[in-house]
């Protein structure tokens, strides 16, 4: 940030737009920018698949004042907004792959970050397409937060993934009254008006991720993340989200794969590592 | 829908329900579900427990070591409720066990000595139809990895339950002059290496009362984790977790494993 070395006067939005360019609609387009490793790469190809262009979509979403600090149940608006964000960064994401002309974005980065005033929702992943395969609508374009190692694996066994399903909620958690802060000061007790919180929370989220992955048409999510407990800023608002990859066997039935066991006779870096034990 | 009495919000059976018809959401990774499939279960859902559960207070004595009865207790009924929770959801959906189960304690700010007990894990059940419940007719739960369970299923044990045994422990202080007889000295300090072990001690042979409860023949995993929690240094807790195994078959033909050098760093 000195400035000496800083190059001047660069429009880095006409250079992107005409990095893009180059790409829009040009399904036999030789040239890919790609975030995969070169075995991933590697993977892909022996499925038949290419990578076509690294896309992303991003989406910021405003929650209204004061709404995490009191109230009951629901924190209806926080969800919404988050299942918004989530919605518009997923379906830009997606447009911006079927213009690159892929059929879906695999290994998609996705970061989450939900502030008081507005809920942030960004995802970068890379394109893929069937070699040499045309362009498809963006609603047909499936987005996937699966490696392009795990796509491909998933491929050969016979699934084949068909979207994000995401689900998140809000809820206001109770506080203890003075009372029975004191009284439970030294006791063993559960507090289950927290519990309650946390619980109702977490089947509304999970809930909905289901319900996305129905209207998906999948048969299940993989992968599954969780992330759940208070939001920094209001101790008192519990929050829990779930997303995960939808799939659905493309074929009649599943592929076993059997395993072959081996040992490596390369020396273990780690045997014992104290620093993991926590 | 269930013979089971039960203690799970509405929303969640709700939520089952829907997984009852043919929808299945799992945390397992790719090659995980693979591995599963390939020991023959299919993935029927996430199932969750959890506990916010408040733990009451122990005086400790700066000088003696003691096991406390009631942080044991605390850290021991918070965790099986949330298993227990885990479980019933489980059962809810006619599992027959819970692989990859993970069990977290986080705290927050709720409350001084408020911490959330939550335990984790991916629903399973035989693809052939024949039960695979534990002892006790429950759905057996196993912290091991989907790689895990193939391997375990490949050697003809089967996992019966996750099975833990916790201790509570406060290590006495040493006092100034047991400090400066041993200043420059190369010596082992008896008090605290007794007290270490005694602790450990009692997680292990609680976890092993468990898995007899279980009929199990072995614990296999067993991790050993030490923590203070919020309690200051000289109060650990030693949480002692593995999964408790019987075995089903007795012949068994294992593949040679084929030794490899990977050409990769």
């Amino acid at each position: 940030m000195t400035g000496a070395n800083e190059p001047t006067n660069i429009d880095v939005a006409a250079l992107v737009r005409e990095a893009l360019s180059a790409h829009t609609g040009n399904t036999t387009s030789a040239s890919t920018t790609s975030d995969l490793s070169i075995d991933e790469e590697l993977n892909l190809h022996a499925i038949g698949w290419e990578p076509v262009e690294l896309v992303s979509g991003y989406s910021v979403f405003s929650t209204p004042l004061g709404l995490w600090s009191w109230g009951q149940g629901e924190i209806v608006a926080a969800g919404e907004a988050h299942a918004s964000a989530f919605r518009n960064a997923t379906s830009r994401l997606c447009s911006e792959a079927s213009a690159a002309g892929a059929h879906g974005v695999v290994g998609v980065h996705i970061e989450r970050s939900i502030y008081s005033t507005h809920t942030e929702v960004s995802m970068i992943g890379t394109a893929v397409r069937p070699i040499g395969a045309g362009r498809v609508e963006p609603i047909r374009v499936f987005a996937s937060d699966l490696s392009a190692r795990d796509f491909s694996r998933l491929i050969i066994a016979g699934w084949e993934p068909l979207g994000l399903a995401v689900g998140a909620s809000f809820v206001y958690a109770p506080r203890r009254s003075m009372g029975a802060v004191f009284q439970q000061q030294t006791q063993n007790v559960e507090l289950t008006n927290y519990t309650e919180a946390i619980y109702s929370a977490r089947e509304l989220a999970m809930d909905r991720m289901q319900r996305s992955a129905i209207n998906l048409h999948g048969t299940g999510v993989v992968e599954v993340k969780i992330v759940e407990g208070p939001m920094t800023f209001a101790s008192h608002a519990v929050g829990f989200a779930a997303w995960g990859t939808v799939v659905r066997l493309a074929g009649a039935t599943h592929r076993l794969q059997h395993p072959t066991m081996v040992v490596s006779l390369d020396d273990a870096e780690v045997l014992f590592d104290a620093a993991n034990l926590e | 829908m269930s013979e089971h009495v039960n203690d799970l919000p509405e929303a969640t059976e709700h939520r089952l329900e829907e997984l009852e018809h043919g929808l299945f959401t799992s945390d397992l990774s790719v090659n995980e579900f693979l591995l599963v499939k390939e020991a023959g279960f299919h993935p029927v859902g996430l199932v969750m427990g959890s506990s916010i559960y408040h733990t009451g207070i122990q005086t400790r004595k700066w000088s003696q070591s003691q096991e406390l009865t009631k942080l044991t207790e605390a850290m021991y009924n918070a965790r099986e409720l949330a298993m227990t929770r885990m479980e019933e959801e489980a059962a809810e959906l006619g599992a027959d066990g819970v692989v990859g189960v993970r069990l977290d304690v986080n705290y927050y700010e709720w409350g001084k000595d408020a911490a959330e007990f939550i335990a984790v894990g991916t629903a399973v059940k035989a693809e052939d139809g024949v039960s695979r419940r534990n002892k006790l007719g429950k759905p057996f739960t196993s912290d091991l990895s989907g790689q895990d369970f193939w391997t375990l299923s490949q050697t003809g044990y089967a996992p019966q339950g996750l099975v833990m045994g916790t201790c509570v422990y406060h290590i006495a202080h040493r006092g100034l002059g047991q400090t400066l007889s041993s200043t420059g000295q190369n010596v082992e300090l008896p008090n605290f290496t007794q007290a270490l072990y005694e602790a450990r001690e009692l997680a292990m042979t609680r976890m092993q009362d468990e898995s007899t409860r279980l009929g199990a023949s072995g614990v296999v995993g067993v991790r050993l984790e030490e923590k203070s929690h919020q309690w200051g240094s000289h109060t650990i807790e030693f949480l002692a977790l593995g999964t408790a195994v019987t075995k089903t078959t007795e012949t068994v033909t294992l593949a040679k494993p084929m030794t490899i050098i990977s050409l990769d760093n």
